[in-house]
């Protein structure tokens, strides 16, 4: 079944049978997204989870598989902002005191290992709001009009964040050896 | 505005989704307007670079199997007990719908079905109404034992690939 298909047939139905082919379908990009915005692999797939589970109780609120992904990606946004706010107040309660147990455990345990990839040393060069407008759009490929939905934004201010962003990319990009390989090979 | 083209133009042109008036406005002007052409150069180039770079990131950061069901299951365990409770079955339902539209072409569709019951009875879940994700192992491998003995082993592994979770 096509991916259209299982969005449209889980807005309509909401069966479990039908939640779990929408699983199977998006999860990958879920947790690609928090991946690329710098989680590591245990805490995307906590969160991702958590997006899935807003999904099955709000799928209610939204009818048209054309609003999709704009209405999902505003979803796990939001969960991304609420786990830097958490993670920001546990740092401040933590403070400066010895490594914990959590801490501890989480040392401990064999992280996946995140492959070497270019965009994530590009990303680096942005603020966190035009990382998300690169991830959304580059690597999981949302049109405008899913990104006005997704960040709440009108189509022609995503138009030209989009366009600032490519401006700023460009520069790192041909700073960049494989930028300048290329530059050297035109 | 520069050199009397706009960024929302530029945008549209660097995407091809320029309209046809502003396309060969900017084309026009790029013929004769260096400046304009270098940065064009510029971020076409970047354009192409961030599409390569996102197919990269769609290939390198993949998931098995194994790891989206173990997720699934958390989604189901985080809804709650009473919603998973509806919710494993309703899966399991639909692998058995699957493994009986794999079955029935190649023995009849009472024949599959009095396999799946086969299958159940013999494994720990003991009736088809009560295999659950838990059991589902044990019982997907009496089924294809049972359509290794009905159909041979190629026909065997299929069946066994499809009752994947």
């Amino acid at each position: 079944m096509e991916e259209k298909q299982i969005i449209e047939n889980f807005l309509a139905t909401r069966t479990e049978e039908a939640f779990c082919a929408l699983f199977e379908a998006v999860c990958l990009r879920l947790r690609r997204y928090f991946l690329l915005r710098g989680l590591d692999a245990a805490t995307a797939e906590d969160l991702t989870q958590n997006v899935f589970v807003k999904v099955y109780r709000q799928a209610g609120e939204l009818r048209e598989a054309d609003h999709f992904y704009g209405w999902l990606f505003a979803i796990v946004r939001h969960e991304m902002v609420s786990y830097w706010r958490r993670e920001q107040t546990r740092v401040e309660e933590v403070g400066l005191e010895s490594l914990g147990d959590w801490l501890e455990d989480g040392l401990m345990a064999e992280p996946e290992v995140m492959p070497a990839l270019r965009l994530t040393d590009w990303l680096k060069a942005l603020e966190p709001a035009e990382r998300d407008l690169v991830v959304l759009r580059f690597v999981e490929g949302l049109s405008y009009e899913e990104l006005a939905v997704a960040l709440k934004l009108p189509l022609g201010t995503i138009k030209w964040r989009v366009f600032n962003v490519r401006k700023k990319l460009a520069r790192v990009i041909s700073a960049s050896p494989a930028g300048r390989a290329r530059h050297r090979i035109n | 505005m520069k050199h009397g083209i706009a960024e929302l133009e530029w945008n549209d042109y660097l995407d091809g989704r320029a309209t046809d008036e502003v396309r060969d406005r900017i084309e026009a002007h790029l013929i004769g307007c260096l400046e304009c052409w270098e940065f064009y150069e510029q971020m076409s180039g970047a354009t192409q670079e961030l599409l390569e770079a996102g197919e990269e990131a769609r290939q390198g950061l993949t998931l098995e199997d194994r790891q989206l069901h173990a997720m699934l299951r958390g989604v189901f365990a985080r809804l709650g007990t009473t919603e998973a409770g509806a919710a494993a079955p309703s899966c399991v339902q639909g692998q058995l719908n699957l493994l009986e539209t794999v079955l029935a072409p190649f023995c009849g569709t009472q024949a599959a079905v009095s396999a799946l019951h086969a299958a159940a009875e013999n494994s720990p879940a003991h009736s088809l109404d009560r295999v659950t994700p838990d059991n589902w192992e044990p019982f997907l491998k009496k089924l294809t034992a049972i359509a290794a003995a009905m159909c041979g082993e190629t026909f065997a592994g299929l069946v066994w690939e499809s009752g994947q979770f």
